[in-house]
């Protein structure tokens, strides 16, 4: 699977306002509505089912990367939004680091396969330093947009 | 100080396969522990102490995965392992 399966272009943000898990949560998930991905009666149910995930334990992974993520019957297929935070948000990740990178996934409740392939994709990418610091530098959408593309074109890593 | 090998073979019956949190929790098992561990799935190999890497082995319901412990309590941390790759109980 490429980020490009699941990516929406239109719900990446390069410079999350939020300070707080639940903030940014929000904010990431209203990209999705902007975008015009999720109906807007469905994103205060989709924060809150992502947030009680959280409850269980952290998807701060380390590295400065989290992956907050929930199954929810609206939605079709995977969906996927990227978000950048300059000052970096308190995500009791696993490292103790502040994130500074987000990949939320909102999936249907019955394609467990897509949601791991897609953790796949986002992890062996970010195995790679470069693609990880550039990602964690971007100042706009666009530039995320295309680190993301070069990283399907294999550009980076082995 | 006696070193251990110890392997087994898993299988995951977690219907939602190893996940972004289930990772986590692997990672925090293997690192309480002293022995070096090393999974593998399908010729690809994943350090115990590395989430990116155990996630990008796509363990997902049903795939059989190799555990390997070498070091001091290599028994131990497999036993302590293995339960994550099977359902969570309700809590």
């Amino acid at each position: 699977m490429k980020f490009a399966d699941f990516v929406c272009p239109e719900a990446i943000r390069a410079d999350l306002a939020a300070k707080d898990k639940e903030g940014a949560i929000r904010e990431i998930v209203q990209a999705l509505l902007d975008a015009g991905k999720i109906a807007p009666g469905e994103k205060d149910s989709i924060v809150k089912a992502i947030l009680k995930r959280e409850e269980l334990g952290s998807t701060g992974i380390g590295r400065g990367v989290a992956v907050p993520h929930t199954k929810h019957p609206s939605v079709e297929h995977l969906l996927g939004a990227v978000a950048v935070s300059r000052q970096g948000v308190d995500f009791a990740s696993l490292d103790g680091e502040r994130v500074n990178l987000f990949f939320l996934l909102i999936s249907p409740p019955d394609r467990p396969g897509d949601h791991l392939r897609a953790l796949e994709n986002i992890s062996r990418q970010l195995r790679d330093d470069t693609f990880c610091r550039f990602l964690k530098q971007a100042k706009t959408a666009e530039e995320i947009k295309q680190l993301l593309n070069e990283a399907d074109n294999n550009q980076f890593g082995p | 100080m006696s070193e251990q090998k110890a392997t087994r073979t898993v299988v995951v019956t977690d219907p939602a396969g190893v996940h972004a949190r289930a990772a986590v929790d692997i990672v925090k098992v293997v690192r309480k522990f002293r022995s070096k561990v090393v999974l593998s799935k399908d010729r690809q190999q994943a350090e115990g102490t590395d989430v990116l890497q155990i996630l990008s082995l796509v363990m997902q319901y049903g795939s059989q995965v190799l555990l390997e412990a070498t070091g001091p309590d290599a028994e131990d941390v497999l036993d302590a392992m293995e339960p994550l790759f099977a359902e969570p109980k309700p809590s």
